[in-house]
């Protein structure tokens, strides 16, 4: 045979066949990403749509909904499903384990409340009983090699009852308490609190807001979040641009006169106030982005080399296009017509009864999925199913992405319009999904030209950008909300001005299309920086009144210690997830056990203490829960496995696993609690909102999978 | 090359109760030589495998490591003495990184218990290097193995067996599932494998892949051994139709002419 050498002949070299990633196609397989691109689109619509979400107070309750019971155990079930199994029993595990420590300093016999343990028995006594819980559920998982699925249902059952008849048995009502009864039993006995005043402070502490006077909060707010959002571009500046060889110093001329002309416009919104004023001062950081980051582009890197067009059109540019263009004339025109019937009750004029609006959603839903199913359907599909489908669909070009996802929306939409929405609420929503529709088209067409030339796709990138501009400043004029008005404005201005900038950039400096490990480290430290000084203007914001405010006086804001909890567990378990030999197990035993076995990775072991991370996650929500709310129900936890495991799953976690996020899970909390939060709030029928959370539900679990599947298969 | 053969198997048979899974094999394993084992499906190669791995005990016959007279009872006892097995499935994790799954069940950490991580940057070059030194460059080594091709990833699993210690390496048909190109690819492993100092068993069904890279034949049919050779002792033709059982063959095809003639 003449082939016997075929090895011998050629090098095999990996990366002729390894085409290089984008920072965007790069950034969107990450599986919180998905998650958190989500969370900000939630955010922004409840913040059109109602006036509390802009406000610390919404901040807070979104937190502290979030954050325990469900980003906790969202976090903890989201670690064990990246291991390959479910806890069913997690849920009912934090209702039990908080009765459990209540109980254990009760004197049961004695009868009086506070007479038992001391707490700093009593955590230890529960911690441990939870542990032996999730060895428990590990054990039997292993050793019985049935579905976990299937076993700790029985283990959900058997707390469930076991919550109830204890509850029965030993206080002989359908609720325990109470623990603060710690500290009177003291008072009234004239001995130790047991631990309850410390621990209190520890795992219920508040921090209140109204008594936390600074009044150079907003400079540090507003420097913190800009430098923050300016560092967030330049690092996608480093890892999308090709640096030079030789620095050129001149282009730091620019990124000087650009800080500059930023402080200028941060003092200006500062120390004046007033639309004029504030239009000045956008315009000022306008400019400074403009001047600082071409300055910075200058400095860093490679002058754009790409000879011009190739001959012919691009492919699939005209229809998005053209549906971006319908959407943004009709987002327009509907604001317009709406803001002329300001003052009358649109619901009325749309209520049909339950039946028949009912039936009208079915019948718009299913019209819309039969149309965008047809091929060349997608620019009607569009404007019919509303926004986020047009999203999918002009996105993902995927044909069950459109239909799933526009029968899902158009229901949704439909009974929300319906329905749930208040006059603001319905405007809101249709000129949202207008414009959203509109926006998420035009950006389509612009990166499907950029395919063609880089010219063409800045062009049309720099349309989107004017469409922008206009888009606020019609905001400005037709809202009838002044404090929407004026923060969406300058937003959308800095957005509009940020996306003009990249489009010249990316005629002005040449794209990188190979690995650069140091521009990428470099990026990534910079991407660091910018979360935490956003994280820092964001918690002064939100920490701090200035003294201004502290006279007028408003609703008081108290944040509970738990916040700081979840985000520490968050933080823990993501660090042992990506970095130590655990969290590599842990993916390995989802991903595919008899693989990680074979190389001597203890596989059951590692799903025991999976186990045991997810109950012990239950002893501290239950712990929380305790001393929260002092007595804690027999049916307290029941049931709310599904939504952690909801949380886990807009999260990005996949429900096969071997894959997933642990901060995803928790932004995933967030997503739910700010739906949750979100409908009351914006003064919608809350009777209406385990619709809104399935659709959310489903709709992050499509985009997530289609969203992977393009980032994965677009290399 | 020293003289005694890393692996030495005399007569070695295996039975599952009156079952003769495998009779009577006889080979050696070099250092930096490749022994084939050849047969068809059936033929008592898994078995074969198993009993080198240490999954299985054999029955009868002398098993011997280095000169010594070797029983593993379970396949750590195999891996610790430097028989490391890549199976057909590979023992890879597909979505997880290369550099995860290289070092997979024994990555170097820093610091102390408990706080303890994975040495990345280390964990990632040597993945690199390894890979290097097998004639692939991996640029990217958070790249999954799930994105990498057949060939790649019998070649990570390769590169694992060879930087933790292995002395024999045991290929399980790695060819088998891949096509022309990716076997040549991956064939050029078991040569690069073998001229790094391992004695290297490739089992396959395939002798079109075996004559070119082996340097010693055994050919199993129905469990039992059909012989030992060395390179120079056979051809490529007598090994295959001694592998499809000769005469067998022989009839098949006189049946098919004239089947295709009437």
């Amino acid at each position: 045979m003449s082939d016997t050498t075929a090895g011998a002949s050629a090098a095999p070299n990996a990366d002729e066949r390894l085409a290089y990633r984008g920072v965007f196609q790069r950034a969107l397989v990450r599986p919180e990403i998905g998650a958190a691109i989500g969370a900000v689109a939630v955010w922004v619509f409840f913040w059109a749509v109602s006036v509390k979400f802009g406000q610390a107070s919404g901040a807070q309750s979104i937190l502290d909904q979030a954050a325990a019971p469900l980003g906790i155990m969202a976090v903890a079930v989201a670690l064990l499903m990246i291991g390959g199994e479910f806890d069913l029993s997690s849920g009912a595990a934090t209702g039990a384990l908080g009765i459990l420590t209540i109980l254990l300093v009760r004197d049961v016999a004695g009868e009086a409340a506070g007479a038992g343990f001391s707490l700093w028995v009593a955590l230890p006594i529960s911690l441990l009983a939870a542990l032996g819980l999730g060895w428990w559920n590990g054990f039997l998982v292993n050793r019985t090699s049935l579905p976990s699925f299937i076993v700790t249902l029985g283990s959900f059952f058997v707390l469930k009852g076991a919550k109830l008849g204890f509850s029965k048995l030993i206080v002989d009502q359908i609720q325990v308490g109470k623990l603060d009864d710690l500290a009177i039993y003291a008072e009234e006995n004239g001995v130790s609190d047991k631990g309850y005043g410390l621990l209190d402070k520890v795992f219920a502490g508040e921090w209140i807001r109204n008594e936390h006077v600074w009044d150079s909060r907003d400079w540090v707010y507003s420097i913190g979040t800009l430098a923050g959002l300016t560092l967030v571009v330049l690092a996608v500046y480093e890892f999308h641009f090709r640096r030079k060889d030789v620095m050129n110093p001149t282009g730091l001329i620019g990124v000087v006169v650009g800080i500059a002309l930023g402080l200028a416009g941060v003092w200006q919104l500062h120390n004046t106030d007033g639309a004029g004023a504030n239009t000045i001062g956008a315009a000022l950081i306008g400019a400074g982005m403009l001047v600082g980051f071409i300055g910075w582009g200058v400095w860093r890197y490679a002058p754009h080399t790409q000879s011009g067009t190739t001959a012919g059109r691009p492919d699939g540019v005209t229809a998005p296009l053209i549906a971006g263009v319908i959407c943004f004339v009709a987002a327009i025109l509907v604001g317009t017509w709406m803001d002329a019937q300001n003052g009358e009750d649109l619901t009325e004029a749309f209520d049909l009864g339950g039946g028949t609006s009912l039936a009208i959603a079915i019948v718009v839903a299913l019209v819309a999925m039969i149309w965008s199913a047809g091929t060349g359907g997608a620019a009607a599909g569009n404007v019919i199913g509303s926004a986020i489908s047009a999203a999918a669909a002009a996105a993902l070009g995927e044909a069950r992405a459109r239909v799933i996802s526009t029968g899902i929306v158009a229901i949704l939409a439909t009974l929300g319009f319906l329905n749930l929405s208040t006059e603001q609420g319905a405007r809101a929503i249709i000129f949202i999904a207008l414009t959203g529709a509109a926006f998420v088209s035009l950006i389509t067409a612009a990166t499907r030209s950029r395919r063609h030339s880089d010219r063409a796709g800045s062009a049309l990138l720099l349309l989107t950008s004017v469409a922008l501009v206009v888009m606020a400043f019609f905001v400005q004029s037709e809202s009838s909300a002044p404090k929407f008005r004026a923060e969406a404005f300058s937003f959308m201005l800095a957005f509009a001005a940020i996306m003009a900038v990249w489009a010249i950039a990316n005629t002005r400096f040449e794209v990188r299309r190979f690995t650069d490990t140091s521009a990428d480290t470099t990026a990534r430290n910079m991407l660091l920086s910018a979360v935490l000084l956003i994280v820092v203007g964001m918690v002064a914001r939100l920490g701090w009144v200035t003294t201004e405010e502290a006279e007028v006086g408003g609703s008081i804001v108290k944040y509970s210690v738990r916040i700081l909890w979840f985000l520490g567990f968050t933080a823990v378990v993501s660090w042992v997830l990506a970095r130590t030999r655990f969290g590599s197990w842990t993916f390995a035993v989802g991903g595919n056990k008899e693989a990680a076995r074979q190389v001597g990775v203890p596989a059951a072991r590692t799903k025991t203490q999976l186990f045991m991370v997810v109950s012990a996650a239950a002893w501290l929500v239950g712990v929380l829960l305790a001393f929260r709310l002092n007595t804690i129900q027999a049916s307290t936890g029941d049931g709310e496995e599904f939504e952690y495991i909801i949380a886990a799953v807009v999260g990005g976690t996949a429900l096969t696993g071997g894959y997933g996020s642990t901060i995803g899970a928790g932004i995933g909390a967030l997503i739910m609690a700010m739906a949750v939060q979100g409908i009351p709030s914006a003064r919608w029928n809350s009777d209406w909102r385990f619709v809104f959370v399935g659709g959310i539900l489903l709709l992050a679990v499509v985009a997530n999978n289609y969203i992977r599947t393009k980032a994965e298969s677009a290399r | 090359m020293s003289d005694t053969p890393l692996l030495e198997l005399e007569n070695i048979s295996k039975f599952y109760g009156n079952i003769i899974a495998l009779q009577g094999v006889t080979t050696e394993v070099r250092a930096g030589q490749v022994t084939c084992v050849l047969g068809d499906n059936g033929a008592g190669k898994s078995t074969f495998i198993k009993i080198l791995a240490g999954v299985h005990e054999h029955s009868e016959g002398t098993f011997k490591l280095e000169g010594q007279e070797v029983n593993f009872k379970n396949p750590r006892e195999a891996l610790n003495a430097g028989i490391a097995a890549v199976y057909q499935d590979l023992a890879m994790v597909p979505l997880m990184s290369v550099w995860r799954n290289f070092f997979l069940g024994s990555e170097p950490t820093k610091g102390v218990w408990p706080l303890e991580w994975i040495d990345k940057a280390e964990a990632k070059r040597i993945a690199k290097e390894e890979m290097a030194k097998m004639g692939i460059d991996i640029r990217d080594t958070e790249q999954p193995v799930g994105t990498l091709s057949g060939g790649e990833r019998q070649s990570v699993a390769i590169a694992r067996a060879v930087y933790f210690g292995a002395k024999v390496l045991i290929l399980d048909e790695p060819t088998s599932a891949l096509g022309v190109k990716q076997s040549g690819v991956v064939l050029r492993y078991v040569v690069e494998a073998a001229r790094r100092g391992l004695g290297v068993i490739f089992i396959t069904h395939n002798p079109n892949h075996a004559y070119p890279v082996g340097d010693r034949f055994v050919i199993l049919n129905r469990g039992q051994s059909m012989g030992n050779f060395a390179k120079e002792d056979i051809s490529q033709n007598e090994l295959t139709s001694l592998m499809a059982g000769g005469a067998e063959l022989e009839a098949l095809q006189h049946e098919i002419a004239q089947a295709q003639n009437s």
